[in-house]
């Protein structure tokens, strides 16, 4: 659960969440300030609008645990955006073989399984605070019974690591029917 | 004083700031033990151990609870605004931290009010959130990997998920290439500690050194392994390195911890920092660090 904050900083994010209409865009705005996101109504640029005119500015890493909550609490949105730069996240993974392991790197974030096994042995890279915790949670695991990054961490950092997790979870898949 | 600031994977460890200690297993700050995991309690230790075979004073850390809502984080950067001038210290490492661009402004500002500067060094979400700020130049180190460099040489990227596919499947090659263009957009610090495949220590966006041996693949895979170089680079810089020095050499002892430690794919970053005391005795002559006599183990161009 995520505690409330009382901080005032106006939010410098670089992150857009884009509605339908108005009123989604209220509700999602009080969703998430509610929950002590820092969150604030703003015009989206000409560029980036869709559906409404109003818009909820974010802190974008913070897109992973701000998607769950507007899900959890039914409040509908288009999609959350970057203010700058294209808007789509990184797509291509890379695949390194030592052998015995495989190493799926996504964007920043790398997560190495046992090629029998199928456990987790090693998550490295990234540098947001759910990843540690995520690191603790996932090694040792087994690909098949782990629970997948973005159901529990709140940043861009592990939706990389979901990234790389599922493609995992498919080589290791693969891999045990040859 | 080096103080060392980030989150550790706890929800209910408060805040909390003091000297810290490695016991093999755990690092130890006002008697809370906390694993020895991937992360900051990964630089603090390797930190530990550095500053304990120099003999110089123990690193101290400034840690909180954070699993990823950011309100830990939060309370970081507020110490940090309304503290650092007081804390002075002389060597600062931020680290796992929830970027905020607007707290890490602050941060800087309050920098700027030390009576005496101190070098900072910044890592992991600290860097990005430098980056993305704006704030790369008021850095002294950066510690990227090479994902992260791509990252650093994107100029619309706040994130390194949103770095453009051109430049993260640049092969490391181009490592060279993306610092100096990083470096032209203001987005790298004065100085680059690069890991990889090969190491590149770059200044003003020119590499000056490169380190590629003992050629390790598996240090890639292990969680921590950057965190060590963060770790041990402040702790020489601390006991008065030169940055250049001091990131030629923990380059090199990083290696070299995981050619003792006989490291796979499933070592785990403990294992890592318990063999960098034996590294050092074997390598760095501490009877002798003022000229660095071992300055040929540093550069593989020397």
């Amino acid at each position: 659960m995520r505690m409330k904050t009382n901080n005032k900083t106006s939010i410098d994010g670089e992150g857009l969440i884009l509605f339908n209409n108005v009123e989604e865009a209220l509700y999602g705005e009080k969703v998430l300030k509610a929950a002590g996101y820092e969150a604030k109504l703003v015009a989206p640029p000409p560029e980036l609008r869709k559906g409404c005119d109003l818009a909820v500015e974010i802190n974008l890493v913070e897109k992973t645990g701000i998607e769950r909550l507007l899900k959890e609490k039914m409040a509908d949105c288009l999609e959350i955006v970057p203010v700058k730069g294209k808007g789509s996240l990184l797509e291509v993974v890379r695949v390194t073989d030592f052998g015995e392991a495989v190493m799926v790197k996504a964007g920043n974030m790398k997560l190495t399984f046992d090629k029998k096994s199928g456990t987790i042995v090693n998550i490295s890279g990234g540098g947001c605070p759910d990843i540690p915790s995520l690191h603790a949670d996932l090694l040792d695991k087994k690909l098949s019974e782990a629970v997948r990054p973005k159901e529990k961490g709140y940043t861009l950092c592990s939706l990389m690591l979901d990234r790389a997790f599922v493609e995992s979870l498919d080589l290791w898949k693969n891999h045990r029917k040859e | 004083m080096l103080l060392i600031c980030g989150t550790i994977p706890k929800d209910d460890f408060p805040l909390a700031v003091g000297p810290v200690s490695f016991d093999g297993a755990s690092l130890l700050l006002n008697g809370a033990a906390i694993p020895c995991t991937q992360g900051t309690a990964a630089l603090a230790s390797a930190a530990c151990e550095v500053a304990e075979y120099l003999g110089a004073e123990r690193p101290h850390a400034l840690l909180v609870g954070d699993r990823g809502t950011g309100k830990g984080s939060r309370l970081l950067y507020e110490h940090l605004i309304k503290n650092l001038s007081s804390l002075s210290p002389g060597v600062v490492v931020l680290h796992y931290m929830l970027p905020i661009m607007g707290l890490m402004k602050k941060v800087c500002q309050s920098v700027e009010k030390c009576r005496r500067r101190p070098v900072m060094i910044a890592d992991a979400a600290a860097m990005y959130a430098a980056k993305a700020a704006g704030l790369a130049p008021q850095f002294d180190i950066f510690t990227p990997d090479h994902s992260e460099m791509a990252f650093l040489a994107d100029p619309e990227a706040s994130h390194p998920a949103y770095v453009s596919r051109h430049l993260f499947e640049s092969d490391g090659a181009m490592i060279p290439e993306l610092a100096l263009a990083s470096y032209k957009q203001r987005g790298a610090a004065i100085m680059l500690v690069i890991k990889g495949a090969t190491d590149y220590i770059v200044e003003y966006g020119k590499v000056i050194g490169q380190i590629s041996e003992p050629d390790i693949p598996a240090l890639e895979a292990i969680g921590g392994t950057g965190d060590t170089i963060s770790g041990m680079l402040g702790a020489f810089i601390q006991a008065g390195f030169p940055f250049a020095d001091a990131a030629l050499l923990t380059a090199r002892v990083n290696r070299l911890a995981g050619q003792y430690a006989r490291a796979t794919p499933a070592t785990k970053i403990r294992e890592i920092i318990a063999a960098i005391p034996a590294v050092l005795k074997d390598h760095v002559n501490k009877e002798n660090l003022s000229s660095l006599s071992e300055r040929s183990m540093l550069n593989d161009r020397n």
